[in-house]
């Protein structure tokens, strides 16, 4: 792509160049990680429903794989560019490192729109494109997940068509499996679950009781869910919530002064987390344009649903009360309105260390699965509780130690630790 | 050949035969006729039977005679030859009797007598007719011979090897003295059978009778330009015998004697015909002449083919429709035995003519045709909700019945005057009383219909037939139907009489007016159905309901073509695939392109699956919208064929249940229909349902179903171009190139747009050179507020590539479907780039919330020649971007805002989408506002008396005088006023109602609200001398107004 404007995979690279130079990475290092490792490219010939061949563009890139098998999910859009897939690749690599998971990043993608596209006609693009790679991947090698539009169903065909060519059975070699099918259990709640145990871990070194603490959260998703039943369960309390209106076409905020009622609040949401709001008024909820949820007077702002909610027209509306804000979603923040956040002296707990508990889990999935041994939920969570909370030390003690913010220690960490990888390799 | 000569001149005598018997009832004479026919039929069958003898012979035909005479019952018949006496069944002699010799050889030799043993009405002789007269006396002349060649017989058959006399000859002879008339239909119809023989003897006897040029051979034809010679009647008898005597020679006697025996069997469907050829016959005549030709014993029904044609054709013509198209379909596929059962169904006034609709019409068709066409397998699984149907001309009826004659003039006010008498109207049609006999039906149909939920559907004769869209115009109502039947009765009177007063209401007036349909008798014929489904809990509904189009104008992919077809589906009834209902979504699919799911991902298809659903409560006794999913839960045991409506979610994924559900109360249920599209073949079905219709009708169908969980109901059927929206408009041929703005040929749908004001449009280039994703989320945030501020369906969309862009947003501007839900149209542009075309997205994004919502969907390919893009028209006038958001000065190069006004002298954008020759244009209509504005000035004058109102003059002045006033204008008006308090207060209501008349109108033109219109200044005598303000605009040269002419008074 050499045409101006916008480009994913440039801003990468700069924001990278940006953390290099901060950890002074010598040029050999600098070089090998602002790139992929490896790179396929290859062309899929499908035989489509009507007997003829359509042929599809589709990549896999592999980042970087010193700390172990890449990781990464495999996207079907039509809109697809090897620069988008490089950009996600590396932003996997800096997940995975900074969550501490022995795994690489890589991402894949397929040219295609899936609304053109039968059922069939799309497990012939997951088994095509699993032939055409499979001697590059493997449970140790890259394991690749669900990402925009593909599904569990499109991760069994791609491990069918694995263990078909082995002629062996591998359910390691891809994760986001259903649940009976080799997938892991605490799943649902991992991401929502991995913000609160962060929150508290926060909450503890700033010395504040969690039981005293109030939250507004934006959504009322599976990650805002889960973020809230655990907060709850510790004590915290949860002021508004908030919700897309699909009759009203917007969104609204629901607010209740002495915290929700989760169940109750759960017992009147359809499945994309829309809250009745007739019902919700007569349970004594207030009902609030969508955008009032950062206006209230709490602790710790929990973005949970779609990036670019704090911006910089709205970032001056959050209360000065609050003093902590942490990442469920991704991308939550304009850089612009953490311009003003970072004046402001605002805690951020940056979104690819909150919301790691999604990318553990696909890594305890993996583990799980190779070892066709799995674990009871309890263990999952437990599992993924000390996991993420030594992640947010790492983080915090850097922040600390260096009087950075904690995006940027997080990068730190994440680019050091690839980076030192690399060297014990003795790749550079 | 000229069979049609032949033709002619026999359809002459055929016709001449029919005017006679004209004040008589024709058909009971005929029943007569065919009486007499019957009877020379089997005594020549009988006196041609040599294994019987003389007094067996006898005995058949003593027995054969009472049935022929009028009344049957009361008849009884006595032969006596020589000696022997032959009698029917109790036979004695009274006072009422008829009697003719039989001779032989001139000499008495015996009797037949007819008795009658009770006493009739006076007739022709005694209470005995004319016809039986010359009946009985044929008949004695006839057992005369008869008699003699059996005595003689001996002697008679060594002389003769073969008996000259066939029986047909019998037949022919006695036709000729008891009933000429039907001897010249067989005639003719040997004519016809003659022509088959090519042999010269034929041809020139053919060449007699019909002179035809055939060469120059013919020596009585007079050329193309004289009338042919007429024949007198005497002469045409020596054509029959001709005609019998070629036939003679060239055929075998059993032949003719077939032919004969067939024929005269075939002419006995005669009265049918001639019923079904009377115009406005009266429903029972009709009724009772079909139910007559129903009794027949089977043997009897046969029926010529043309003679079947024409019973058809004109039986359709009565029932159901005059339209041509739908004849000609409906011939082949309506037959006369369709009538029994359809009769007992129908409910109308006696003595009326009236018909059942369009839309009865429509559906009963349609089910003639899938169960002609269709396989048995198919036909089996497919059936028609038990249908009732009430005749047009019941409501006139029932309008003269309760002297509501006035109604019928409504049609003729202003539609704003009807919008408010509308409910008073639907009153007083509730308040009417039915006319027994038609209670007496409605009370038929719901003891048949024991208390199932019916649906009362309007069919009205405009309705789903002359190419405007009714649908949806009319009502349809449903009915639980409980309680007494007096409950139950009222209900259904209730129902029927909001559907009449609906003929009656501004809307479909307006939509009549607009179509030059208003001064057609519009009737209302009704449809009383059975709702298809079953009861569940307390509430009563099909497995699941839907309709389905051959002809998609929803395309998600450019994989599916127009022809792939498209069905919209839902749980519970129909209603909510039928209508659009905003938040809320059908399950879509393509029928002959199953595999192409409008949505791929797992969070789409939850997203886009029905939430609710409609059914009929019947303890609350009414129609509800209810959650579907908690329903289907509660009741997954009941509902029938419930794996077939849902997926399972689990953790993230939609599984299709592969058996049964077991554990419906811990599964989460999401409607999809997976299972149905994926493991049965309804969609295969459907689309052989759609292709067979659209097929035989000829033109693109729509057809409404629904089903119990077994079979599918088809319960509507219309053209589909009839259908809200998708109406067919062809692009105007004369619209100047001038005018034109962009043209597109790919992928188009059926839409219509109007009086469009503002085009917004991202430019291409502009977009792709932004330098970051901020930039381009900033585009969309400013679509978004564009979105609010813009008047609401007033203004197009017209950007890069794919709207809705998400991951890659260079490719189009990352709007979510809230920035644009008050569109008209989406239109992309797929502009070429380093050789390659970008992939449009066909609104994937958010297809299903454009289709519910009504919203278009264009791409346009501008680098193709043959299109027009006059990309410069938009960089031409000032972008009024920065008026509507000041803040977004840097972006007024990437987003253009155009005024289509300052484009177009102040007019309006049309897009005009032809989805059947797949090309649309959008073309600039010039304004047309000051014209609307003078014409309401000029309606206001028509209505304004002057002595009423105390007005001298009223003149219209500034934009609307000056032909500049846009969409916003006020309407100014000058009125010379001479009156005092009270006609000033009446003249001041007067502009006020009109006001808030233009003010509705105006905002249905512009789709915008626009408050206080009309501006009224009033002026008087003493201000003209003065020459103040107003008055200025008629006394001064500089300044103008236009004199509105006011109501006439004496």
């Amino acid at each position: 792509m050499t045409e101006d404007g916008y480009n994913p995979y440039e801003m990468a690279q700069e924001q990278f160049d940006r953390i290099a130079e901060k950890l002074n990475l010598d040029e050999g290092l600098k070089d090998l990680l602002r790139e992929p490792i490896r790179e396929y490219h290859f062309n899929l010939p499908v035989k489509m429903d009507d007997g003829s061949t359509k042929v599809f563009r589709a990549f896999r890139v592999q980042h970087n794989d010193a700390l172990g098998p890449c990781k990464g999910g495999i996207r079907f859009h039509p809109e697809e560019t090897v620069d988008t897939v490089r950009a996600l690749a590396m932003w996997m690599t800096w997940k995975t490192a900074v969550a501490d998971i022995p795994l690489g990043g890589g991402k894949g993608g397929v040219i295609c729109d899936p609304h053109d596209l039968s059922d069939r006609e799309e497990e012939n693009i997951c088994r095509e494109y699993i032939r055409a790679i499979n001697q590059n991947i493997g449970p140790l090698r890259d394991v690749p997940a669900p990402d925009v539009m593909t599904s569990a169903q499109h991760m069994l065909w791609m491990m069918d068509e694995y263990e078909t060519i082995q002629g062996e059975k591998y359910p390691g070699v891809i994760t986001g499996k259903p649940q009976d099918m080799g997938g892991s259990k605490g799943r649902t709640e991992a991401t929502g679950y991995g913000v609160i145990y962060v929150l508290r871990e926060l909450l503890k070194e700033l010395d504040r009781d969690i039981k005293d603490t109030v939250a507004s959260i934006q959504g009322f998703g599976n990650v805002a869910q889960y973020a809230a039943e655990l907060f709850i369960e510790y004590g915290g309390t949860v002021v508004s919530v908030s919700c897309w209106d699909q009759e009203d076409k917007k969104a609204y905020s629901y607010y209740k002064e002495d915290g929700i009622d989760l169940e109750e609040l759960r017992s009147i949401t359809d499945r994309f987390g829309s809250i009745d709001k007739e019902k919700a008024k007569e349970k004594g909820y207030e009902r609030l344009p969508g955008e009032d949820w950062l206006k209230h007077e709490v602790d710790v702002l929990i973005p949970a649903a779609l990036e670019n909610a704090i911006t910089e027209d709205n970032v001056g509306e959050i209360p000065s009360a609050v003093d902590m804000i942490v990442s469920g979603a991704n991308g939550p923040i304009t850089p612009e309105a953490d311009e003003v956040l970072e004046d402001r002296d605002m805690i951020v707990v940056p979104d690819f260390l909150a919301n790691a508990g999604g990318v553990t889990c696909s890594y305890f999935e993996q583990v799980q699965s190779n070892q066709n041994y799995y674990w009871p939920k309890e263990e999952v969570l437990g599992k993924l509780d000390n996991s993420m909370t030594s992640a947010f030390y790492e983080v915090w003690d850097l922040a600390q130690r260096k009087n950075v913010r904690m995006r940027d220690a997080a990068y730190m960490i994440a680019i050091q630790r690839v980076a030192e990888a690399c060297e014990a390799r003795g790749w550079v | 050949m000229d069979d049609e000569k032949i033709m002619e001149s026999l359809r002459d005598e055929v016709r001449k035969e029919q005017s006679v018997p004209s004040e008589k009832d024709q058909t009971d004479e005929l029943e007569e006729r065919i009486k007499e026919l019957n009877c020379f039929y089997r005594i020549s069958e009988i006196v041609n039977d040599d294994s019987l003898s003389l007094d067996e012979a006898m005995r058949d035909i003593v027995e054969i005679l009472p049935p022929s005479w009028q009344y049957e019952e009361i008849a009884s018949a006595r032969i006596k030859i020589g000696d022997k006496e032959y009698t029917s069944e109790d036979f004695e002699e009274t006072d009422w009797m008829q009697m003719s010799d039989v001779k032989a050889k001139g000499e008495k030799i015996g009797k037949i007598e007819v008795a009658y043993n009770e006493e009739r009405p006076e007739r022709d002789e005694g209470p005995f007719l004319k016809e039986e007269r010359r009946l009985i006396d044929t008949l004695a002349e006839l057992l005369g011979r008869f008699v003699q060649e059996k005595t003689s017989l001996v002697e008679k058959s060594a002389e003769e090897p073969a008996r000259e006399r066939q029986d047909w000859e019998v037949i022919i002879d006695l036709l000729m003295k008891t009933d000429p008339r039907t001897l010249l239909r067989m005639t003719r119809k040997m004519v016809y059978h003659l022509y088959r023989y090519e042999n010269e003897k034929i041809q020139a006897l053919l060449n007699d009778v019909c002179p035809v040029n055939n060469g120059g051979g013919a020596p009585k034809w007079c050329g193309i330009n004289m009338p042919n010679p007429k024949h007198d009647l005497d002469s045409l008898r020596t054509v029959q015998k001709e005609v019998f005597n070629v036939a003679k020679e060239n055929m075998e006697p059993e032949e003719i004697s077939d032919l004969f025996h067939k024929w005269l069997k075939e002419d006995k469907a005669r009265p049918l015909l001639l019923s079904s050829q009377k115009r406005g016959i009266p429903l029972v005549e009709i009724t009772e002449e079909l139910n007559r030709f129903f009794r027949k014993p089977e043997s009897e029904k046969a029926l010529a083919e043309e003679d079947q044609m024409s019973i058809r054709t004109q039986l359709i013509q009565r029932f159901f429709t005059d339209r041509l198209e739908f004849v000609n379909v409906a011939k082949e596929y309506i037959k006369v035995d369709d009538y029994e059962p359809l009769v007992k169904k129908i409910i109308g006034p006696a003595r009326g003519a009236g018909k059942l609709g369009g839309k009865a019409s429509g559906a009963y068709l349609a089910q003639k045709i899938l169960q002609e066409e269709l396989n048995d397998e198919l036909t089996e699984y497919i059936s028609c909700p038990k249908t009732w149907y009430i005749t047009s001309d019941t409501m006139i009826d029932l309008i003269h019945y309760n002297d509501l004659d006035e109604l019928i003039h409504v049609k003729y006010l202003d539609p704003d005057e009807i919008r408010q008498e509308e409910p008073f109207l639907e009153q007083l049609m509730k308040n009417a009383t039915f006319p027994s006999e038609i209670t007496e039906g409605l009370k038929k149909i719901l003891r048949e219909l024991e208390d199932n939920p019916i649906i009362v559907r309007s069919s009205s004769l405009l309705e789903d037939n002359f190419g405007a869209a009714f649908s949806g115009k009319y009502k349809s109502l449903f009915l639980p139907n409980k309680g007494t039947e007096k409950e139950r009765l009222s209900d259904l009177k209730n129902a029927i009489a909001e559907i009449y007063a609906s003929t009656f209401s501004a809307d479909p007036i307006e939509y009549r007016k607009e179509r030059g349909l208003l001064d057609f008798g519009e009737e209302m014929g009704i449809m009383v159905q059975e709702v298809v489904g079953r009861q569940v809990g307390d509430y009563y509904l099909p497995t699941y309901g839907g309709v389905a189009f051959s002809k998609n104008e929803f395309r998600w992919s450019p994989r599916i073509g127009r022809d792939d077809g498209i069905v919209r589906l839902v749980p519970g009834l129909a209603t909510r695939a039928v209508d659009r209902i905003g938040g809320d979504y059908p399950i879509l699919a393509s029928p002959n392109r199953p595999n192409l799911r409008v949505n791929s991902t797992v969070e789409e298809r939850v997203k886009y699956s029905p939430r609710y659903m409609d059914v009929i409560n019947l303890r609350e006794k009414r129609l509800e919208t209810i959650d579907a999913v908690k329903f289907l839960k509660d009741h997954a045991d009941e509902y029938p064929d419930l794996e077939n409506v849902v997926s399972l979610y689990k953790s993230g994924d939609l599984k299709t249940p592969s058996g049964l559900i077991l554990n419906p109360e811990k599964e989460d249920m999401v409607v999809t229909f997976s299972k149905l599209f994926e493991k049965t073949d309804f969609l295969k079905k459907i689309n052989n349902i759609l292709s067979v219709l659209e097929d035989k009708i000829g033109y693109p169908v729509d057809v409404e179903f629904a089903s119990d969980g077994e079979k599918l109901y088809i319960v509507q059927c219309r053209p589909q171009s009839q259908t809200l929206d998708q109406e067919r408009v062809k692009i105007p041929r004369d619209i100047k190139d001038k005018r034109k703005l962009f043209s597109a040929n790919r992928y188009v749908t059926t839409g219509y747009i109007d009086n469009i004001e503002y085009i917004v449009y991202v430019v291409p280039e502009g977009y792709t050179s932004l330098k970051s994703r901020k930039k381009m989320q900033q585009v969309a945030q400013i679509v978004g507020e564009l979105n609010k501020k813009l008047p609401n369906r007033k203004f197009i969309l017209i950007g890069p590539g794919r709207w809705g862009s998400r991951g890659d947003i260079k490719l189009g501007v990352p709007v979510k479907y809230r920035d644009i839900h008050n569109t008209a149209l989406l239109a992309e542009v797929a502009k070429e780039r380093g050789g390659y075309e970008p992939e449009l997205s066909f609104g994937t994004h958010f297809f299903q919330d454009l289709v519910e919502s009504g919203i278009k969907y264009l791409p346009l390919y501008p680098e193709e020649e043959e299109n027009i893009w006059k990309e410069e028209m938009f960089f031409r006038s000032e972008n009024k971007l920065t008026e509507f958001l000041p803040r977004y000065e840097e972006f007024e190069d990437v987003v253009r805002v155009i005024d289509v006004g300052d484009i177009s002298k102040g007019g309006t954008l049309t897009v005009c989408m032809d989805g059947e020759a797949n090309c649309a244009m959008a073309y600039l209509e010039p304004s047309d506002h000051w014209q609307w504005r003078m014409k309401k000035a000029k309606q206001m004058g028509r209505q304004l008396d002057p002595d009423t109102y105390g007005i001298k003059e009223l003149y219209v002045v500034g934009s609307t005088k000056e032909a500049t006033a846009g969409p916003e204008s006020d309407i100014d008006l000058i009125v010379h006023f001479e009156g005092g308090e009270e006609k000033r207060d009446r003249l001041k209501n007067f502009f006020d109602r009109w006001d808030q008349r233009i003010i509705r109108e105006n905002e249905r033109r512009i789709g915008k609200r626009m408050d206080n219109i009309l501006d009224v200044h009033f002026i008087t005598d003493e201000d003209l001398k003065k020459g103040t303000s107003w008055s200025s605009h008629i006394t001064s040269r500089h300044k103008s107004a236009k004199k509105i002419p006011l109501s006439e008074s004496d």
